[in-house]
């Protein structure tokens, strides 16, 4: 087949289009592709909450409104009630923004076209960071830094046990960050690739028939209404993708503030 | 290469998906009334699996 034959060179060329390439200025100050939309992604969500909060009212009115509410109190009462506890009312501000961020991000990116701004390493980076220094600031600020650092091996393991598990405790606590940042990063990359395959399988499929029609060049492009039809069933999966890995940093970050506050752990 | 090792690693994360679906199923079978909470725990667990096979792809994709 001459379609397979380009296959893999134009593939190659798909995943050279993902890494980061300057728009503006360079890649030391510059703005690329990924921080683009991510800042017209963070615009989007200025003006969402802004106008949900002009348009807050007692009884909510309204389609627009309604979802928003829903998705609030989803993380109030999923998230911040269930995981972190007793202590929600504080950490729920820092987790509503993570997830309302990074649930923005996804959508935006999965607009054809557009690209995911938590489709670079950079950016799930930073998000991981923050979220590591906030639980390890209000770990510290809740048993001092002694404590802190005294918590994380339990309480009643006897003396030369209790250093080992101190030393694996704080070597899962350093990867806690780059799970999270890796996590999120490859769920992004590796599902806007395999869309990216499918359409290129599609229209590589369909190219005889578009040059010259006839009977033949009809049969060869019968695939790529298969290929079309994968790319639709994978693009409603990324959807869901992109809501559930949302929920997942967010519920993560609460599991972790929930252990480091947690008493006599 | 790189795309057997990919085939082989992405057994893994294909049998903890199955494992995973295998204890939700049987959860609600016996005690159809955690169904809402059963599928919140699979949904977390199997993207918590997937994310070890997509690692695979992305490592094999750069390498």
């Amino acid at each position: 087949m001459d379609a397979f034959s380009k296959l893999p060179e134009a593939i190659n060329e798909l995943v050279s289009e993902f890494s980061s390439a300057p728009v503006v200025g360079d890649l030391g100050a510059g703005i690329t592709q990924y921080s683009f939309w991510l800042l017209v992604s963070a615009i989007v969500l200025l003006v969402v909450v802004f106008t949900f909060v002009k348009k807050q009212t007692l009884v909510p009115k309204g389609l627009f409104v309604n979802g928003v509410e829903y998705l609030v109190e989803y993380v109030e009462n999923d998230v911040a009630k269930g995981v972190v506890g007793t202590e929600w009312r504080k950490h729920f501000p820092f987790l509503a923004t993570i997830f309302f961020f990074i649930l923005i991000n996804n959508f935006i990116g999965l607009i054809p076209g557009m690209k995911p701004g938590t489709g670079a390493i950079g950016c799930t980076a930073a998000l991981a960071l923050v979220t590591f220094i906030y639980f390890v600031y209000f770990g510290c600020k809740k048993h001092g830094v002694i404590g802190y650092l005294k918590s994380l091996a339990p309480a009643g393991v006897a003396f030369p046990m209790n250093v080992f598990v101190w030393v694996i405790e704080v070597f899962s606590l350093l990867l806690r960050p780059i799970t999270l940042a890796i996590r999120l990063f490859c769920n992004m990359f590796a599902g806007h690739i395999v869309m990216g395959s499918f359409a290129i399988m599609a229209s590589l499929f369909a190219q005889p028939l578009l040059e010259q029609v006839s009977a033949m060049n009809a049969l060869g492009a019968l695939p790529s209404l298969a290929w079309v039809a994968i790319l639709l069933i994978i693009y409603a999966v990324e959807l869901i993708v992109a809501f559930v890995q949302a929920y997942v940093f967010t519920v993560l970050a609460a599991v972790y503030i929930q252990i480091a506050e947690a008493e006599g752990h | 290469m790189g795309v057997i090792g990919y085939g082989l690693g992405v057994i893994g994360a294909g049998l903890a998906i199955g494992l995973a679906a295998f204890g939700a199923t049987s959860a609600m079978a016996r005690q159809p009334e955690v169904q809402g909470r059963a599928f919140t725990v699979f949904i977390l667990a199997s993207a918590f699996t997937e994310a070890l096979g997509l690692i695979g792809f992305v490592v094999t994709l750069i390498s």
